[in-house]
């Protein structure tokens, strides 16, 4: 079965500046693809030389076989995009920005009202499709602007950032919509922030760093590949400013970090860490309120390949 | 495969224009700088240099044809362009399946009708209270259209200059607009003009497009219609050329088409 994307070599100078740097990568039709990645590491020019609005300096990408450049309308045909930004026309109507994309897609009339009632329906907005979207809220103009990225029917959708500052309830359509619409065989790319929603959303991530690609496999097996990162997370009855600091004088722990409440430390050895925290909340007059043990996150995969590289920085300074 | 010519594509290329181009006269059309500078511009420079002059009034109207073809399709362009880059809607049409040419078709055919339906103002005002006469139909009708073509495409050319606001480019295509006006035969006739001048108006499109429409209610021309017309194609391709390379330029950012270095 051909891949719904397959970058090859792909590169992209600014200049002098090498935005992206001979990537390659394979997405398999049907799957959920997470692309991660700090700002500034190469996810948006990435997305951009995919979908064909940005040349590559060097390498292709195909896209369901179809080649971005030499071939980039048959390739875009199958593609719908939602860029991180809202793009719909302010003056226009919701409907009207569904017909307007339809058209530009070469859809059908009937097919494109038959597609725009439903996707209008399936967010949320066909009660206001005759209002002009200028009066829509953040969540609404995003749910409107995932609508006209579904209008042609694609095989593949482009994600940037779908549910980036958005209220609870336009986050949840989406997401349960990306769910759906897998479900139905569309293949996902998807760039996001939210590490947590890339964990429990995609089949595979690549997480980007520097314009290089630094990982690229399941969550699970990422988070395998950095068993020596777990953590045991804690909550007392009550704590001091000077609570952090005395939590990292226990043995076995690497780090520790204060989250909300709670305090989380990092080792590779949570037996010891238990037998620490046990021993100085007696010493201190403390009550652990709750005490878990965890794996490795997704988060921790991320911010472990993505500082890797800014530590050796440091060490060659 | 993609870059053979084929039936379908162009089919689809001209559907997607034609949708572009809708689209764009229901947004832009009304918008206040559109109105500002594609109609009540060139009344008023109109009026400003024609009033209180001894000509019949007659002699003016096409004149006035011209000058608000000139203003009226050149400004649907840098209106439009400008204003997608910045709310990024210029990219949901980059980004469909259809050639980079049925975008600059849509666009120019934005300026183009809406310059057509701006120019039938002064044709009817002069043809119902100033004795204007429809001397050739023909060339009145290529005349428009050609003029109208060609200014659209001069508009979408200053608009394909990598700017999110539209002031930007009305600014420098009034630098071009303006000197235009006095060149090209509007309000003094080119062989009224010293050597320089009627060099300098050769170089002009106004000054065929002007030519084509003096002749069609007047009968007179000083290059004859025929030349007026291939002239004004000539320019429309120039214009085209020149605002796709510029507009491919711009929209791979500074590096297209720089060598690159290899790590």
């Amino acid at each position: 079965m051909e891949n719904a994307i397959e970058a090859i070599n792909l590169t992209k100078y600014y200049d002098d500046l090498l935005a992206v740097n001979h990537i390659n990568f394979e997405v398999e039709q049907g799957e959920i693809f997470g692309f991660l990645g700090p700002n500034g590491a190469g996810k948006t020019t990435t997305i951009r030389m995919l979908t064909s609005l940005t040349k590559p300096s060097d390498g292709t990408a195909k896209i369901f076989g179809y080649d971005i450049q030499s071939q980039a309308i048959a390739a875009k045909r199958r593609m719908g995009i939602v860029p991180e930004i809202s793009n719909i026309y302010d003056d226009l109507s919701a409907w009207d920005n569904l017909m307007f994309t339809g058209e530009l897609y070469q859809v059908s009339k009937a097919e494109r009202e038959k597609r725009a009632r439903e996707l209008l329906e399936m967010f949320g907005l066909y009660d206001r499709r005759n209002s002009k979207a200028k009066g829509f809220s953040k969540g609404m103009k995003r749910r409107l602007t995932l609508s006209m990225g579904l209008i042609n029917t694609p095989q593949l959708l482009f994600l940037d950032e779908p549910t980036s500052g958005l209220d609870v309830q336009s986050a949840l359509i989406i997401k349960d919509v990306v769910r759906e619409l897998n479900q139905k065989g569309v293949t996902i790319f998807l760039t996001t922030h939210d590490i947590e929603e890339a964990n429990v959303t995609c089949d595979r991530v690549a997480i980007i760093h520097k314009g290089k690609i630094a990982a690229i496999d399941t969550p699970e097996k990422l988070k395998k590949t950095i068993q020596s990162v777990q953590s045991v997370e804690v909550a007392f009855d009550k704590t001091t400013p000077k609570t952090l600091k005395e939590l990292e004088k226990i043995p076995s722990a690497n780090e520790v970090r204060k989250e909300g409440d709670k305090f989380r430390v990092y080792t590779h050895d949570p037996a010891n860490v238990l037998s620490g925290l046990w021993e100085y909340a007696k010493a201190n007059g403390l009550k652990p309120i709750s005490l878990t043990t965890l794996g490795p996150s997704l988060e921790d995969v991320f911010v472990r390949l993505t500082e890797i590289e800014v530590k050796t920085k440091k060490e060659e300074f | 495969m993609s870059k053979k010519f084929s039936m379908g594509q162009l089919k689809t290329d001209l559907s997607a224009s034609w949708a572009i181009a809708k689209k764009d006269m229901r947004i832009y059309y009304i918008k206040p700088g559109t109105l500002m500078f594609g109609v009540l511009f060139p009344l008023f420079m109109f009026l400003s240099f024609a009033v209180g002059k001894n000509a019949p009034a007659a002699t003016l109207i096409p004149g006035l044809i011209s000058i608000t073809i000139l203003f009226s399709s050149s400004s649907i362009g840098p209106m439009v362009i400008p204003t997608e880059r910045r709310v990024k809607t210029f990219e949901r049409l980059v980004s469909a399946p259809i050639s980079f040419y049925s975008i600059i078709l849509g666009k120019t055919l934005g300026g183009f009708l809406f310059s057509l339906a701006i120019s039938v103002i002064p044709l009817f005002i002069g043809l119902l209270w100033f004795e204007t006469q429809i001397i050739s139909l023909i060339a009145l009708i290529a005349g428009l259209s050609l003029a109208s073509y060609c200014f659209a495409t001069l508009g979408i050319m200053f608009a394909s200059f990598p700017t999110e606001n539209p002031g930007d480019i009305m600014m420098l295509l009034n630098f071009v607009r303006l000197p235009l006006i006095f060149i090209s035969g509007l309000y003094i006739p080119i062989e009224s003009l010293p050597e320089w001048g009627q060099i300098a108006a050769a170089f002009s499109p106004l000054t065929y497009a002007n030519d084509l429409v003096r002749y069609a209610l007047e009968g007179k021309t000083l290059y004859g219609p025929a030349l007026d017309s291939i002239v004004l194609l000539f320019f429309t391709a120039i214009f085209l050329l020149i605002g796709m390379s510029i507009q491919r330029k711009f929209s791979e950012g500074v590096s297209l088409g720089k060598k690159r270095r290899k790590q």
